[in-house]
């Protein structure tokens, strides 16, 4: 079943007298339960194109079709509650709140979601066990390495249970060995519990592992590969 | 999110406790002006009411009465007995006052002589904080007259001396001479120099046998001004039992002026606090925008995350609010202990009595505060927090999150 379907999707940015054309008319379609990357060099639209489909900015045209509702059009607190019911998201720069622990941290989109301090911590415990950061809930950001960091961002995302997790360059930021096991850690929560997965990337060590490669270039989808991906 | 409210409060720890400390003094300005302005109106309350009683009796229309007896009370005993049975916990107090020449063998002065009942209590107060020298003129005492310390020495007595004392216009002798028996002294400089009493079988020879200017209630136990509503029934009781013939004041008929100046004393206080509460909101504005411009980019995560806007105000008034009941605490905590200090009485240094007394004031302020004041001052202060915090919280609300994810990057 299609969970994403884009189509003709443009966006341009006018700064003062120059106009960007950052995406040039991208028809997608993404289904529940993919491992699919969008891939391309710096500047190819692939985040832009992963920001669009999060809600979290305005295409200049065309559509977007989550669960079968149009997203392109929604008012702030609209599209504010679809990304808070239905969206997780992973960031390059992890973007955890510095003055809470990881435990708090992980909790945060369930607090926003109105859950109760026990619940919500349960449930965020849990996503902490699963990416193995639970010994380090009361942690905070300042305390932990970056590969820590981004998995507490993973288990933020994840606590919340959300249809689709969208993350940014996740391993950009991250060595080898850390990028690594943090691939290992989405793969298997891809594997096991079924999360689809969206990335915006162009690290190789991540094309390695997704079953799907979307190629964009200059703002348009030039290709797509259905690779056999690398065990976790 | 009170957490996450507190917490972000202290990242910028020097600026949120600049703020913090603006708002406590504020509110500690606040709370000691209020009570002072509260003070200065009881203690001005019960220096009148001590002096005048806190309820008088007097013939109706003795304000515009155009001669000395159209003003008097005329059936005083009548008058007495159902003051008596209306108002039973009063102390009553019959006086009569008239105008006359006071002279001694060189110097004379035109004033009011006054005699009255002199009732155990008000006596031995009288006694007690104004006779400075010689004996307490009261009773059948037909003879003898005390005077003001600065009258008497503007007459040119002492004690042992003559003075005449002349009364045209009135219903008695008119004239008569008495020896100076008591010298009077006053905080107030005004009240001293006017300072004539005889006692009121004497005065009611000169002037008006058997008459009275007013009739004086005093209730000693009522101390302020919200107290003196306690005793609004007697008032109205007094008015029905006695009739048209009488009228029936309160402090603020007897001393209208004093209740004017009563009436503004707090609302005043409370504009200048208002404006002190504006000045100390800017500065916690500062902070709360300069805090929420360096969070821009986070507050741009927090929305990306699903944070609807008025979760976003939500969080950065919270911080607002936090800050400024912080400092409210802290000045209230400081405050009260003052006033609780100066609720012993305190006096003002470099101040006299005398320039107290002739600006109305007391000698001795005893501090006190009133709960709807201190919920006043609190309240001054979760205001500001939420004024401050609009402009920043509504900024916050509508960050673009993808623009404020590239702000820092």
């Amino acid at each position: 079943m299609s969970l994403y379907e884009v189509k003709d999707l443009k966006k341009t940015y006018q700064l003062g007298d120059v106009k960007t054309d950052a995406l040039r008319g991208v028809n997608l379609t993404i289904n529940e339960g993919e491992f699919t990357a969008i891939a391309g060099p710096s500047g190819s639209g692939k985040s832009t194109l992963l920001h669009l489909i999060g809600g979290l900015d305005k295409p200049s045209s065309g559509e977007i079709y989550l669960n079968g509702k149009r997203i392109d059009q929604l008012g702030k607190q609209e599209g504010a509650a679809v990304r808070l019911s239905t969206l997780g998201f992973v960031f390059q720069a992890y973007n955890l709140i510095p003055v809470l622990t990881a435990l708090e941290n992980a909790a945060f989109v369930l607090e926003l979601q109105g859950i109760s301090k026990k619940e919500r911590e349960a449930k965020a415990l849990s996503a902490l066990k699963t990416l193995e950061m639970d010994e380090f809930k009361d942690r905070r950001p300042n305390q932990l390495s970056g590969g820590q960091q981004q998995r507490v961002a993973v288990a933020r995302a994840l606590a919340a249970n959300p249809k689709v997790i969208l993350a940014d360059e996740p391993t950009a930021n991250l060595d080898s060995e850390t990028g690594q096991r943090l691939i290992h850690y989405m793969k298997k929560l891809n594997q096991e519990q079924g999360v689809t997965f969206v990335f915006s990337t162009h690290d190789p060590r991540l094309l390695e592992h997704v079953n799907r490669i979307v190629r964009i270039e200059d703002g348009r989808v030039i290709g797509e590969e259905h690779p056999q991906p690398l065990a976790a | 999110m009170i957490a996450l409210a507190w917490r972000n409060l202290w990242r910028q720890r020097r600026r949120s406790l600049i703020s913090l400390f603006a708002v406590a003094l504020v509110v500690l300005f606040a709370i000691l002006m209020y009570s002072m302005m509260g003070s200065m109106s009881n203690a001005m309350y019960q220096d009148l009411t001590k002096e005048v009683g806190n309820i008088q009796i007097h013939k109706a229309g003795y304000r515009d009465a155009q001669d000395f007896s159209s003003g008097l009370l005329t059936n005083a005993a009548q008058v007495r007995e159902t003051v008596a049975q209306t108002a039973p916990n009063a102390i009553v107090l019959g006086s009569l006052q008239a105008p006359a020449l006071l002279a001694g063998e060189v110097r004379s002065r035109g004033m009011v002589i006054q005699g009255q009942d002199w009732p155990d209590a008000i006596k031995a107060d009288f006694i007690a904080n104004n006779l400075a020298e010689g004996k307490f003129v009261e009773g059948d005492n037909l003879t003898g007259i005390m005077l003001g310390k600065s009258l008497a020495t503007a007459l040119d007595v002492n004690l042992g001396d003559d003075v005449y004392v002349y009364a045209p216009g009135t219903e008695g002798y008119g004239a008569a001479a008495y020896t100076v028996e008591g010298i009077l002294d006053f905080d107030d400089p005004n009240r001293e120099i006017y300072a004539a009493y005889v006692s009121l079988p004497a005065i009611q020879e000169l002037a008006a046998p058997d008459a009275l200017s007013r009739l004086e209630l005093h209730y000693p136990e009522i101390k302020t001004i919200e107290e003196d509503e306690l005793i609004a029934p007697d008032v109205a009781a007094l008015s029905a039992a006695l009739g048209s013939d009488t009228e029936v004041e309160a402090w603020q008929q007897i001393d209208p002026n004093l209740a004017s100046i009563v009436k503004v004393f707090m609302p005043m206080v409370v504009v200048e606090s208002l404006i002190f509460f504006i000045l100390a909101g800017l500065l916690v504005l500062n902070t709360v925008y300069l805090s929420t411009l360096e969070r821009i980019r986070e507050f741009g995560v927090i929305i990306s995350l699903g944070a609807k806007g008025r979760q976003v105000m939500g969080m950065v008034t919270l911080e607002s609010l936090l800050m400024c009941l912080t400092g409210a605490a802290l000045g209230l905590a400081i405050g009260l202990s003052l006033i609780a200090l100066g609720s012993n009485g305190f006096q003002f240094p470099g101040y006299s009595e005398e320039m107290l007394a002739s600006m109305g004031m007391p000698s001795v302020f005893y501090l006190s505060i009133e709960p709807w004041q201190v919920l006043l001052a609190v309240g001054f202060a979760v205001l500001t927090a939420f004024f401050a915090a609009l402009g920043p919280a509504r900024m916050a609300a509508n960050i673009e999150p993808a623009e404020a994810m590239r702000y820092t990057a």
